[in-house]
């Protein structure tokens, strides 16, 4: 197996992990069913993504990568299909887009990217719910006791392991930079 | 070629945005209307359950472990309290298995096979929890191999927690009676007063206090604070008898004609790692 193969499964195997770490996070720590009306989501897996995103410049891969993760969840958490399957390679394609803008990826950079991915993503997901009566919270409950908190807790996480997950993506990564 | 490009990207967005709605709409109705999603959601979703597994075992480990230090807290003041109930429950558990025995009795003699409150469990663990806030289920590694279906509750330890809304092969999603969705989470329920039980249907979850409310109630006047509220077995394939939790207060509606009844629900939906599912043995739903 080459290089290049090997370091695909090594990006997959990492974007799953991040995945079931989301709904494990979820379930064993942030698990307020009885009490409270703060809800915080774990986003691990979208920001094993952007940080992925960031580095790997073939836009077909990515929106691949976007689809099949965004199926996958949406099948095993949300039941209904069509929230981050279109959400999820959107947004790839939105950060490889611009992300020419960026000299060189710092943590202020990819925070704020984060930041961005997050609100987008989350809003849309709860324009979509909205729009398919799956829920009928109001938009001020929205962002006061789902969005605020939910980013504020991952943009510590993010904070928190940064440096770990800027070495590793650099790792899963880093043999497109050397060819060329 | 300009044009014709900026064409193509105005195609693949209006294609995006088809399918977008066709694919939500679509699955959403069959999640509501059918008894499993399609086969290769179903497969998908169990190679997934499967895997994640690996992972769910020690995540419920850490989470059983930590929730004995929170008990081991307060064991004195629970001991205390316990000692003083346990001659009232061997008592009890005599009484029941001997009413028990003469109820089964009695069935043979009437010929009856099964009534509302007859069914048998099924114990699946816990894989994961959504991380999604408006669908709160629950996945557990159970499903239609051992007979699960859908709109079956769920217990946990001491009560109600919800609702099968969706069975794959081998896992399937548990819907918790705290989602605040319109739709589904609706138990028929009773309240077991002095002389008479009231009958309504626990319908709402009031998140900001934590208690469920039970509406469409015949009449408020003997509901007393500390009442048990059951399952009425009236709904579909829910049995009679299941615990849903204690009444804790009457309240007006905001236009002021129903009066809801809060619940505070039995279920300590935090710490519990084994579900048991709940199979009626008279087929209602179908």
């Amino acid at each position: 197996m080459n290089i290049k193969n090997r370091k695909i499964i090594g990006q997959v195997l990492f974007i799953f992990l991040a995945f079931y770490l989301d709904g494990l996070i979820k379930w064993a720590f942030l698990n307020n069913m009885n009490r409270g009306t703060v809800v915080i989501l774990p986003q691990l897996m979208l920001m094993m993504i952007v940080m992925l995103t960031m580095r790997i410049d073939n836009r077909r891969q990515l929106i691949l990568y976007g689809v099949i993760f965004g199926v996958i969840y949406d099948s095993y958490y949300y039941g209904i299909i069509g929230l981050y399957t279109v959400l999820l390679p959107l947004l790839m394609i939105g950060i490889d887009h611009f992300k020419f803008l960026l000299v060189k990826n710092n943590l202020g950079y990819e925070l704020s990217i984060y930041f961005l991915s997050l609100t987008f993503l989350q809003s849309g997901i709860y324009l979509l719910e909205r729009m398919l009566q799956q829920t009928n919270t109001s938009i001020f409950d929205f962002i006061t006791y789902t969005l605020g908190p939910t980013l504020l807790w991952n943009i510590v996480v993010f904070f928190i392991l940064y440096i770990p997950m800027n070495n590793l993506s650099e790792w899963l990564v880093k043999y497109r930079r050397d060819n060329k | 070629m300009q044009k014709f490009f900026s064409n193509k990207k105005l195609i693949i967005l209006m294609i995006l945005i088809i399918v977008t709605f066709g694919l939500l709409a679509v699955t959403v109705n069959i999640r509501d209307n059918k008894k499993t999603p399609p086969v290769v959601q179903q497969v998908g979703n169990d190679v997934v359950s499967v895997v994640g597994g690996v992972f769910a075992y020690p995540t419920n480990a850490v989470k059983n472990a930590t929730s004995e230090f929170s008990d081991l807290y307060n064991t004195y003041s629970e001991n205390k309290r316990l000692k003083a109930r346990i001659g009232e429950l061997a008592q009890n558990k005599a009484k029941l298995s001997v009413v028990q025995d003469e109820n089964k009795k009695l069935k043979q003699e009437l010929k009856l096979d099964g009534t509302l409150t007859d069914y048998t469990t099924v114990n699946a663990s816990v894989l994961t929890r959504s991380p999604s806030s408006w669908q709160s289920y629950l996945t557990i590694n159970r499903g239609q191999t051992s007979g699960i279906k859908k709109d079956m509750p769920v217990m946990s330890g001491k009560g109600l927690i919800g609702r099968i809304i969706e069975v794959d092969k081998v896992s399937a999603k548990v819907e918790l009676i705290s989602t605040d969705n319109e739709l589904n989470d609706k138990f028929a329920s009773e309240i077991l007063g002095d002389s008479k039980n009231i009958t309504g249907v626990v319908s709402r979850y009031d998140s900001s206090t934590g208690d469920l409310v039970m509406e469409n109630v015949n009449s408020t006047k003997n509901i007393k604070k500390g009442q048990s509220v059951i399952t009425s077995g009236l709904g579909g394939l829910t049995p009679r008898g299941l615990y849903i939790g204690k009444v804790y207060g009457i309240k007006k509606d905001n236009y002021g004609m129903t009066n809801s009844v809060y619940i505070t629900p039995a279920a300590e939906l935090r710490n519990f790692t084994v579900v048991t599912v709940i199979k009626s043995s008279v087929s209602g739903g179908n």
